[in-house]
This record gives C-alpha cells, sequence and structure tokens, in this order.
C-alpha cells in the first residue's frame, strides 16, 4: 500500500498508458493499407508488489500500484513468414513461365490459316496443281511462291523463339541488379537492426522493411531466410550464401548471358560473389530467376530443336524427291530448300529462283511429265513432326497454366493466413480507441476525485464554520 | 480454411480476387464468341489441336483431289469427244468404201469424187487425232510439242502417261496413247484410209475390200478405246463426287472440334455475367459500412 498521493500517481500511469495505447491505434490506422505493415499491439501489464515481499521492500520509483507499457508486438508468425516466402518464390517460377509460354504460342497461330501447317498444306496443294500443268510457268511459279511463304513462315517462329529468349536475358539481367540492391538494403537493414536490440529502441519498422525485402528476394530468386539471433535475417539462394548479417554478396551470372543482352551459347548459370570468394549456385533456382533460367535453358531451346528438326526434315525429303525430278529443260533437279545446318528454322529458304528449274518430270527430256511433282506433293512428313511439337507445346502451356492456378489459390491461402493474423482491421482499432478514450477519461476522473478527497482532507478538515 | 480474424484488407483483397476472376472467365466466354472458336490457341485442348490441324491437311488435300479430278474429267471428255468424232470419220469412210466397192455404178469420176472424200476424212482424222485440252495434245502422251501426228499421219508425241491423283493413292491416267485408238504406225487408221483413197482412186477392188477390213478392225479399235476412256471417267467422276462428300464431312468434323457452340456460349455468357453483377453488389455492399458510421 502507498502513500496518500499514490492514487494520483496510480491515475498517472493510465493516463501515459492509454495515450500509447491511442499512440499505437492510430498508427495502426495510418498504416491499415501499407503494403508489408504488421499490425502492432501495445502490452499492458499491472505494476504490483516487488516479487520477495518484506517488511522494507519499496515499489519501484514513482509506482505505486497502477499500469505500464510491457512492449509493443509486432504481429506475426515467422513460421508462416517462411511459408509465404516460399510459395512466393514457386508462384513466381509459374507465373513467369506461364507468361513466356503464352507470349510463345501466340506467336505459333495454330491451328489456323496462317501458320506453319496452312502454308505446308499450301505447299502440297501448290505440287498438285504443278503435277496437273507441268508446262505451265504459272503452277511453277506457284510452287515457288508457296515454298517461300512456308519457309518465311518456319523462320518467323524461329525469330519469335530467339526474340522471346532474348526478352528473356535482358530480363535476368535486370532482375539479378534488382537482387543486388535488395540483398544490400537488406544487408544494412539488419545492421540498423542489431544496433537498435542493442539501444533498446523500437525495431518494428525496420523489421517489416526486412521481411517486404526477405519477401522480394525470394520472390526473384526463391531464397531462404532464416532468423539471426540479432533479429536480422541471413538470405541463402538455393543453399548459398547471399546476405549474413551485415555483409551482402553480389549475385552475378556465371555464363549463358553475355552483358550485352545476347547468349554465349552455354547454358544459364549463377554465382555469389563475397568477401571469401566466388561460389556457383546450383542449378534449380525458383523464383523469376529460376523460371527465366529454366525457360531459356530448357523449354525454348527444346522447342527450337523442334521446329529445327521440322525444318530439317522438309528441307531434306524435299531436296531428295526434287532431286531425283527434272526440270522444264530436262536436267536432273537441284537442291530445292536451301538451309544453314546450325540453324536449319531460321536460315531455311527456297534455293530456286527460276520456275522452270523445278523438277517436275521423272523423266529426262524437257517433257511435260508431272509424276515429280506428284511424288513431292506426298515427299515429306514433315507436318506430322510438326503437329506433335505443336501438341507439345499445347499442353506445356496448359500444364503450366494448371500449376500456376493451383499455386496462386495455395499462395493466396497463406497470404490470407498471414493477412488475418497481421493485417489491420478498422473496427478492431476503432474499439481500442474508444477503450483508450473511456481508460483516460475513467483515469482522469480518478485525479479529480483524489484531488477533491486531498482538498477535503487539508482544506477543510479541522474548521468550525 | 478456418478464419479467426477479419480485416478490411482481406475483404478488398477478396472481393479483388473473386471480381477478377469473374472478368477472366467473362473474357474467355468473350472470346469464343466473337471469334466463333473455342480453339483458339494450341493449350486450349492439345488433343483437339492436333485434330484440327490433321483435319485440316485432310480437308486441304481432298480440295485438291477434287480440282485433280476435275482436271482429269477434262482430259476423258475431250478425249471422249475427240473419239467420238473420230469413230463417226471411221464410220463414214467405210460407207465410202461400201460405195467404191459396188464397181458396176462407179466410173473413173464417182470414184475420184469418193477418194478425195476419204482423203478430207484421212485431214479430219489427223486433227481429231491432234485435240488438244489447255494446249496439251490429248493423244500425245508426255510431249511439250503441240502435236501428237504430224500432217503424213506420223506420231511425233512421246510416249508417257499424264496421270490424276483423285484420292489418296488412287492416280488415274488421263490420256490415251494415239497408238490405242488409232493403231501403230503401219497399221494406224490414217494408213488404212490413205490406202483406201489409192485404191478407190485406182478402182482396185481387193485394195478397197482390204481397207474396209482394215477400217472395221479400225472401229471396233476406236470404240473399244472410247470404252475405256468411259470407264476411267466413271472413276475419276466418282473420285469427284466422292472428293467433295469428304469435304463436307470434313469441314463438319473441323468445325466440331474447332467451332464454339454458340447457344452454349451465350447462355454462359448470360450466366457468367449475372455472377458478375451479383459479385460486383455483394462487394458494394460488404466495403461500404465501418464501425465509424455507427459510433459518434
Amino acid at each position: 500500500m502507498g502513500g496518500t498521493f499514490a492514487s494520483l500517481n496510480t491515475a498517472l500511469s493510465a493516463l501515459q498508458y492509454n495515450r500509447v495505447a491511442l499512440d499505437v491505434a492510430s498508427g495502426n490506422i495510418a498504416n491499415a493499407t501499407t503494403e508489408g505493415y504488421a499490425r502492432r499491439r501495445v502490452q499492458a501489464e499491472s505494476i504490483g508488489a516487488p516479487a520477495q515481499p518484506a517488511m522494507w521492500s519499496r515499489y519501484p520509483v514513482g509506482g505505486g500500484d497502477g499500469v505500464q507499457v510491457a512492449g509493443i508486438d509486432r504481429m506475426t508468425d515467422p513460421l508462416l513468414d517462411v511459408r509465404a516466402r516460399r510459395e512466393h518464390g514457386n508462384q513466381a517460377y509459374l507465373d513467369i513461365r506461364q507468361s513466356s509460354l503464352e507470349r510463345l504460342e501466340a506467336g505459333v497461330g495454330e491451328p489456323g490459316d496462317t501458320g506453319v501447317a496452312a502454308a505446308l498444306d499450301d505447299f502440297r496443294a501448290a505440287w498438285h496443281d504443278l503435277a496437273n500443268n507441268p508446262g505451265s510457268s504459272a503452277a511453277r511459279a506457284q510452287v515457288l511462291a508457296k515454298a517461300t511463304t512456308l519457309a518465311d513462315a518456319i523462320g518467323i517462329q524461329s525469330r519469335n523463339l530467339e526474340a522471346e529468349a532474348g526478352d528473356q536475358r535482358v530480363r535476368v539481367e535486370s532482375d539479378v541488379a534488382e537482387v543486388n540492391t535488395l540483398a544490400s538494403d537488406l544487408a544494412a537493414t539488419n545492421r540498423s537492426i542489431a544496433i537498435a536490440n542493442l539501444n533498446g529502441t523500437d525495431a518494428g519498422i525496420l523489421l517489416d522493411k526486412r521481411d517486404q525485402l526477405a519477401l522480394r528476394l525470394s520472390e526473384l530468386t526463391g531464397a531462404t531466410a532464416t532468423l539471426r539471433s540479432d533479429g536480422g535475417f541471413d538470405v541463402h539462394v538455393n543453399g548459398v550464401a547471399l546476405v549474413v548479417g551485415k555483409d551482402a554478396g553480389a549475385l552475378e551470372i556465371a555464363s549463358g548471358i553475355t552483358p550485352g543482352g545476347g547468349s554465349d551459347g552455354n547454358p544459364v548459370a549463377f554465382q555469389i560473389t563475397d568477401t571469401s570468394g566466388t561460389t556457383a549456385v546450383p542449378a534449380g533456382m525458383t523464383g523469376e530467376i529460376g523460371g527465366l533460367a529454366d525457360m531459356l535453358n530448357t523449354t525454348l531451346p527444346a522447342y527450337a530443336a523442334g521446329l529445327d528438326a521440322v525444318a530439317q526434315q522438309l528441307a531434306d525429303e524435299v531436296n531428295t524427291a526434287h532431286q531425283a525430278g527434272y526440270d522444264l529443260a530436262g536436267n536432273p533437279g537441284t537442291a530445292f530448300f536451301s538451309y544453314n545446318p546450325a540453324d536449319p528454322a531460321g536460315s531455311i529458304a527456297v534455293a530456286l529462283s527460276d520456275p522452270d528449274l523445278v523438277a517436275a518430270s521423272s523423266v529426262a527430256g524437257g517433257v511435260l511429265d508431272g509424276s515429280n511433282a506428284t511424288a513431292l506433293s506426298g515427299a515429306t512428313s514433315a507436318d506430322e513432326s510438326y503437329q506433335r511439337l505443336v501438341n507439345g507445346l499445347g499442353t506445356e502451356v496448359a500444364s503450366a497454366r494448371r500449376l500456376a492456378a493451383n499455386q496462386e489459390a495455395l499462395t493466396q491461402q497463406v497470404d490470407s493466413s498471414r493477412e488475418q493474423l497481421s493485417g489491420v482491421s478498422l473496427d478492431e482499432e476503432m474499439v481500442s480507441m474508444l477503450a483508450s478514450q473511456r481508460a483516460y477519461e475513467a483515469a482522469s476522473r480518478v485525479m479529480t476525485t483524489v484531488d477533491s478527497v486531498l482538498d477535503t482532507l487539508i482544506n477543510r478538515t479541522g474548521l468550525v464554520r | 480454411m478456418a478464419i479467426t480474424r477479419v480485416t478490411q484488407n482481406m475483404i478488398s483483397q477478396q472481393s479483388l480476387t473473386s471480381l477478377q476472376g469473374g472478368l477472366a472467365k467473362l473474357a474467355t466466354l468473350q472470346e469464343q464468341l466473337s471469334t466463333g472458336r473455342v480453339l483458339n490457341r494450341p493449350s486450349d485442348s492439345p488433343a483437339d489441336t492436333t485434330s484440327a490441324m490433321r483435319l485440316r491437311s485432310s480437308l486441304a488435300d481432298t480440295v485438291q483431289y477434287g480440282r485433280n479430278a476435275s482436271d482429269g474429267n477434262g482430259w476423258l471428255t475431250q478425249i471422249d469427244s475427240a473419239l467420238d468424232s473420230a469413230g463417226n470419220g471411221v464410220q463414214r469412210a467405210r460407207d465410202l468404201a461400201l460405195q467404191g466397192a459396188n464397181e458396176g455404178a462407179m466410173g473413173a469420176a464417182a470414184r475420184e469424187a469418193l477418194a478425195s472424200e476419204v482423203d478430207q476424212i484421212r485431214i479430219g482424222m489427223i486433227d481429231t487425232a491432234n485435240t488438244t485440252y489447255l494446249g496439251r495434245p490429248v493423244f500425245g502422251g508426255i510431249t511439250a510439242g503441240s502435236q501428237a501426228y504430224d500432217a503424213s499421219g506420223a506420231y511425233v508425241g512421246t510416249p508417257g502417261a499424264v496421270e490424276r491423283t483423285v484420292a489418296e493413292g488412287i492416280v488415274v491416267r488421263v490420256d490415251m496413247e494415239g497408238a490405242v485408238p488409232f493403231g501403230a504406225a503401219g497399221d494406224s487408221v490414217f494408213e488404212h484410209l490413205e490406202n483406201l483413197s489409192v485404191a478407190l482412186r485406182a478402182g482396185d477392188q481387193a485394195g478397197i475390200t482390204a481397207a474396209l477390213d482394215d477400217l472395221n478392225a479400225d472401229r471396233d479399235q476406236i470404240s473399244a478405246a472410247r470404252s475405256e476412256i468411259g470407264g476411267r471417267q466413271i472413276r475419276v467422276e466418282t473420285s469427284l463426287q466422292q472428293a467433295q462428300d469428304r469435304e463436307l464431312a470434313l469441314t463438319t468434323q473441323l468445325s466440331e472440334v474447332e467451332n464454339a457452340d454458340l447457344p452454349k456460349v451465350i447462355v454462359d455468357l448470360q450466366m457468367q455475367q449475372t455472377a458478375y453483377q451479383a459479385s460486383l453488389a455483394a462487394t458494394a455492399r460488404v466495403m461500404q459500412p465501418s464501425l465509424a458510421d455507427f459510433l459518434r
């Protein structure tokens, strides 16, 4: 039990505590929609008797029964945060894959009247028309025109692939630059958090920033973050340390992309350089960069190889059949398509320019035979290979879309769980504001009451009127 | 998922997500409606895409087979009418030969008249044998020239088959080598006519009779050739009919695979629109109230 003025002090502590509670509520309301903000909750603690009651044991200075701020909690769950980082990393990986594949697919233009399949059909029909009319220079020119259209259609797809790969290489470069900025920001934040912890100042805002930086790093690279004893985060990319305490390493492109954004012919690989040296990051990163690397290393080259095989098959089969025939003048046919074996789809072109050189006849001597043209109309089974290629691409896009949609449901669920814990509820803040306000008013009333009691005691006691 | 604590942010996020989902479904239906196709890209249905590409390819082939058959039919019709007039020519020459063989009534002048008519028939017959279709002599094989026979009745064509692919794996020959209806060199209808003309002029009864026998054989030969052409024409016309039927069947199949079922899409769109409007209305009602409305 305190002295005469103890109740005044108790009321004072209540006024102080409720002002803090109002501050926290107003901070929460102000940041209701701030990205990455975790709501704060003020923890009250009653000031009670000393732990060891004794005759002369004293209450803390300025004490007495009352209330004090035990701390301001940041409402987060480290487990949920870890989960969120992982799911966001996977989500970014699948999203980038889906969008890139969809762009590629849009460029294919199948099934339709303008794609490679339609050009192949037209090409076949042109040979039939020539077989019907081997002497007509119009039919011959038509074969060359349709063949050029076909070669162009294949070439356009090949260039689309190149452009897509080029875009992604540029994207990898800018993502890597962003990762390095984030890593050094996180290292600086780690340092500030350690200092704040030593000083005992509130690190809440720094922790918000730390969580946000780590989440973005996970989105970009699928990195994992582990909590340090000093409150900071250590970040590892696929097992290789990127940020350790106040020190940040640099993520670098080890191979696959030239500084100008071109390809150096090797698979895309990454390394991390820090003060202890350079370590290669094992393949299999997730996140945006992992998705881009997968597209560049596996998916795009596989489709390009399939397209190359189609182009090569078309050119070889048509050339073989064409060389078995004779042109209008009766000379043996030459190669019909030309291509560079290093890049068949990108370089396929019609080798003939003179319509008379089309070898429609299987009889030498300049007669009007069309049987080789008939043979050429059925010479190639490239259309079947192409159908398989398109089918494979379609399946891959559909699967990427499904996976991304599933992952999105999962990510949303995790985000929603986090929001349940960390999100600001305006109603709740309103209620706690109201409670603080009332408590503040009540404490003021306590003060007034004590004051008037003392007034009675000091000014009126013992006076006789 | 047990929701323990709901915040304004959660509500707005969830509203946004479901509005977006509703809009995305609307956009898909809108695309199907405006393109009239359910198959707009391979990933819409990889298996159907392969079917569609195969059907398109078969359709293009079938159309082409139809064109080939029409062209072949043109050749065969031309040959048929040439053989018809050749048959008439031989028939007329036979009549003349029979007249000439009637020796009692014939003077030299009359026989000369008969002989010159036979000569005319022979010239007409050579013209008939040089009948062309789109500039190519139908009896000349694969010759690059414009004639199958020269003015003397000698064969100048190049033997070789002119063929049309009228269906997958079905090839029909659409020309006829001159020797088949008109006889080989040394035994051709032109030489028989020439012999008849010479025999008529000379009043050589034995020669006329021999020529008459030859012409009978020629007549049979021409009508045999004509019936062969008729047989081929039936094959080509059947193929043409089949190609047209198949084109229709393939177009129907392709449309089943590729095209949107419009009534279904429209009903779906209507339902989706209703759902979207409902979620808009729900969003408007849920996001509006706040405790601030009720506290003073």
